[in-house]
């Protein structure tokens, strides 16, 4: 398989998938020793953990499970807040259950019978989609902060603006020179002239 | 398949997610009689083409957490799309990310501190601008502009007095001093501010406790001898509800803001208080929170009448830029905001437990969650 190492190392020194923390929740079959076998190949830690707990541990950076009916119930999570990337290991023969995977909301999907190359992309599919969902979600985060921040930024730049005689732009650098300074937000920053100007009157 | 009934038959299944218990249920069960009574008028009317609501209620206990668990089981083991609930802000915010990833719609009837617009939820309670600007006008003129803040210590209080200073500020006025209680705040923790209040020399007490501690609010206030056509409490969060759990002679005299009161006259409204009087008990008051729980049933049953699905990207789109008559007046949802426009309203609470309505808008007064026009846009409030 020195082909599917190679794919691994050329995406980009395996810097997102390799030494990971994996869950397998996987039947203990061939085909799940065989991808166990795999994933450790990445140099990642592989746990595997079947029959399938009634609440998967919080701590993985991976989980790989069988898309079993209970399996929404097992996730330790609410959609839309996971912790870990997840990979949704489907049944060869059954039509999938499309309704159950949306409510798993996982970040890849691995269908049997599967080849040593679809695990490490699946791998690598979910941790991707993960990592960068959690980089949405803190971009909202910030975004909406920014916003309600923004206010008091601007009250205080007219406050420089009046009390120091700054030009907007001079009072926008004072603020940003006494965040890095301090080691704060600027919004902190604002947030404390504001305050101050309110106490002094 | 002689057992099945046809797909043309099943009900119209919806989540219902407000306390029973806790220390919100004094609020929460009136949002949940509200909507429960909502989905009853719209079942005796025939459902919606011919199909029955029905709802599947949860009891999240005011905690948070269980907002979340409860939405993810709605969605993923009820299959329910379209959720009716949350007071807190914390709750919605926990609700949140459920709905957003599993697409589903959060119709949510409680004023809140702006600054949010998610493509998953109907905001159907007042933004700030909708309440706390024609009150903060009312108290400056009316009062003074010395306020001292006490509020229950969660995200909306905090925010919603971050509004609430600046639109101070900008009239001259001041904040004298600030206090957060916990939610579960004793009596004995209402003490020690009213004594801060009286050394702050402060002219209104501005207040956004919630739940029960507000009751502990009101007797402390009284305790300590303060006059409120002197020094009033003025409130967005203080309902009829509210009123009725600390006894109606606590609270005479004290402000609220407030899209909806139950005082307000006319015939949609008579119907409304009527019902749900008819359907709860004689003494059993209606309020803003509730109000905002029953229309925007209406407003949902009238949408999903036209789209006959409740699949969240086809029913949002003929939500918006609709309208109803409500019991506080014409309202409809902005297409720009997904938040409804609202009536603005100043009422002072009288012996009977009502609050009579000292100052309302002209007309229905647009959400403006971000604040973006704020200070430029004239106030419509007029006084009757």
């Amino acid at each position: 398989m020195a082909d599917v190492r190679s794919t691994q190392e050329a995406a980009g020194e395996g810097s997102e998938i390799s030494s990971l923390e994996i869950v397998v929740a996987v039947r203990r079959d061939d085909e799940g020793d065989a991808l166990a076998r795999e994933l450790l190949r990445t140099r990642s830690r592989v746990r595997r953990l079947w029959p399938m707990s009634t609440r998967l541990p919080e701590d993985a950076d991976v989980i790989f499970c069988e898309l079993v009916p209970e399996l929404p119930q097992c996730l330790p999570w609410v959609p839309g807040e996971p912790l870990a990337a997840l990979v949704a290991v489907t049944p060869a023969i059954q039509a999938p259950d499309l309704k159950l995977l949306r409510n798993c909301a996982p970040h890849a999907v691995l269908h049997r019978p599967f080849t040593p190359g679809a695990v490490v992309t699946s791998l690598a599919l979910a941790r991707a989609q993960f990592l960068y969902e959690r980089r949405l979600r803190s971009r909202i985060d910030k975004l909406d902060e920014t916003l309600r921040a923004f206010r008091s930024v601007e009250r205080a730049k007219t406050i420089l603006m009046q009390s120091r005689k700054l030009d907007e732009e001079e009072a926008y650098h004072f603020m940003r020179r006494q965040a890095m300074n301090r080691r704060v937000s600027i919004s902190a920053v604002a947030a404390a002239i504001v305050d101050s100007h309110d106490v002094l009157g | 398949m002689t057992w099945r009934r046809e797909a043309g038959s099943e009900p119209w299944r919806v989540g219902v997610l407000f306390s029973q218990s806790g220390v919100m249920a004094v609020i929460e069960e009136t949002q949940l009689r509200a909507t429960l009574l909502a989905i009853e008028e719209i079942n005796q009317g025939g459902g919606v083409n011919g199909r029955e609501l029905v709802p599947v209620i949860y009891d999240p206990g005011s905690e948070t957490r269980a907002f979340a668990l409860c939405a993810k089981r709605l969605m993923v083991e009820d299959g329910v799309t379209t959720i009716f609930g949350c007071y807190t802000s914390s709750s919605r915010k926990a609700v949140l990310p459920v709905v957003e990833r599993l697409n589903g719609l959060l119709w949510y009837p409680t004023l809140y501190e702006g600054f949010e617009f998610s493509p998953n939820v109907i905001y159907t309670g007042a933004a700030p601008n909708q309440n706390s600007v024609a009150l903060c006008d009312y108290l400056t003129e009316t009062y003074g502009s010395r306020f001292y803040f006490v509020g229950s210590d969660y995200v909306y209080p905090r925010e919603s007095n971050r509004v609430m200073r600046d639109l101070l500020r900008s009239r001259g006025g001041e904040v004298v001093g600030e206090t957060y209680l916990d939610l579960r705040a004793k009596r004995a923790d209402f003490g020690p501010v009213m004594r801060q209040v009286r050394n702050a020399g402060a002219d209104v007490i501005f207040s956004t406790v919630v739940g029960y501690s507000t009751v502990y609010l009101y007797q402390s206030y009284l305790e300590a001898g303060f006059d409120p056509r002197v020094t009033p409490i003025a409130s967005l969060t203080t309902t009829e509800s509210e009123v009725r759990a600390m006894g109606s002679e606590v609270a005479e005299g004290q402000i609220t803001a407030a899209p909806y009161f139950q005082s307000i006259a006319n015939e949609r409204n008579a119907r409304f208080v009527s019902r749900y009087k008819k359907r709860y008990g004689d003494d059993e008051p209606t309020n803003m929170c509730a109000e905002a729980a029953y229309f925007q049933v209406h407003l949902f049953a009238n949408a999903l009448a036209g789209t006959n699905t409740m699949a969240t990207d086809i029913i949002k789109p003929a939500v918006l830029d609709s309208d109803f008559e409500a019991p506080q007046g014409r309202v409809s949802v902005s297409a720009a905001t997904s938040h409804t426009s609202l009536w603005s309203r100043i009422g002072r609470a009288n012996r009977a437990g009502q609050f009579e309505i000292v100052r309302q808008s002209a007309m229905p007064v647009w959400a403006d969650p971000y604040l973006v026009g704020r200070g430029r846009a004239s106030l419509s409030a007029t006084v009757r």
